[in-house]
């Protein structure tokens, strides 16, 4: 029962991860990275998105086998602290979609 | 079919989804204001519902980049950022949605009253968070798509 409840949390962190790094991939490109004007560019094969959706699934991998050990030392704190981080990545992408696109 | 004719039957399909799923993300992200509350078959069709969405979205999104994106920047510029805004925050539904789903069926299982609290409030958090970005995701994609499509 609990290693079943510490893979969800796990798999929650993971997630949660997801668009964290991809709001961060996103800010970074667009304060440290001159990207070209997006009207001058006829064809890319190379779709920004889908590698920040893959870097973040990566960095959301690594991230849940951390809370999968931390789940199993405090279940509740890893919880709160997860409930926690939710509300920072919201604030986030929130912040980087607007600001930063 | 032509791809063209194909691709602008996808895109009214994928935008009609939309606002679905942004109906259907209402019900969670109210319902769960009591933690208490099951909502399975709720939460199940609302995940369901943005999913499909999001897939479709995803799937159409290398032709538009290919033969769209680059006209809206040329002719509308502000509207070209409103687009990139719009899949930023899409990213953020999917996400969002499914981590309220998961969190609100596994969070019977875990054991202690507090972190079964702890799990339906992250549930419920995860549902507002998804409905609000779905409903700003929504009035862009419109705003585009009113303005140039396949």
């Amino acid at each position: 029962m609990k290693t079943r409840a510490q893979i969800i949390v796990a798999l929650l962190a993971g997630l949660l991860t997801v668009p964290a790094t991809y709001a961060l991939l996103r800010a970074y490109d667009v304060i440290y990275r001159h990207e070209a004007n997006p009207a001058t560019i006829i064809f890319s094969a190379k779709i920004a998105m889908f590698w920040r959706l893959g870097v973040g699934g990566y960095a959301g991998g690594m991230v849940a086998f951390a809370v999968f050990f931390l789940a199993g030392l405090n279940m509740n704190r890893t919880v709160r602290g997860l409930s926690f981080a939710s509300m920072v990545v919201a604030a986030m992408v929130a912040i980087q979609s607007l600001l930063m696109p | 079919m032509t791809d063209v004719l194909w691709l602008r039957v996808l895109e009214r399909i994928h935008g009609h989804l939309g606002w679905l799923a942004v109906a259907a993300l209402v019900h969670p992200a109210i319902v769960l204001r009591n933690p208490k509350r099951r909502a399975r078959l709720s939460v199940g069709l609302t995940t369901l519902m943005v999913a499909l969405t999001w897939g479709l979205g995803a799937w159409i999104y290398p032709e538009y980049r290919a033969r769209i994106k680059q006209h809206i920047f040329i002719e509308l510029p502000k509207l070209g950022w409103c687009f990139e805004r719009k899949e930023h925050l899409a990213v953020g539904v999917g996400v969002f949605t499914l981590i309220g789903c998961i969190a609100h069926l596994a969070g019977p299982t875990f054991e202690g009253e507090s972190t079964r609290l702890l799990m339906s409030k992250l549930a419920h958090r995860a549902f507002v968070v998804a409905c609000g970005l779905a409903i700003t995701v929504a009035v862009l994609g419109v705003a585009v798509a009113s303005y140039k499509s396949f």
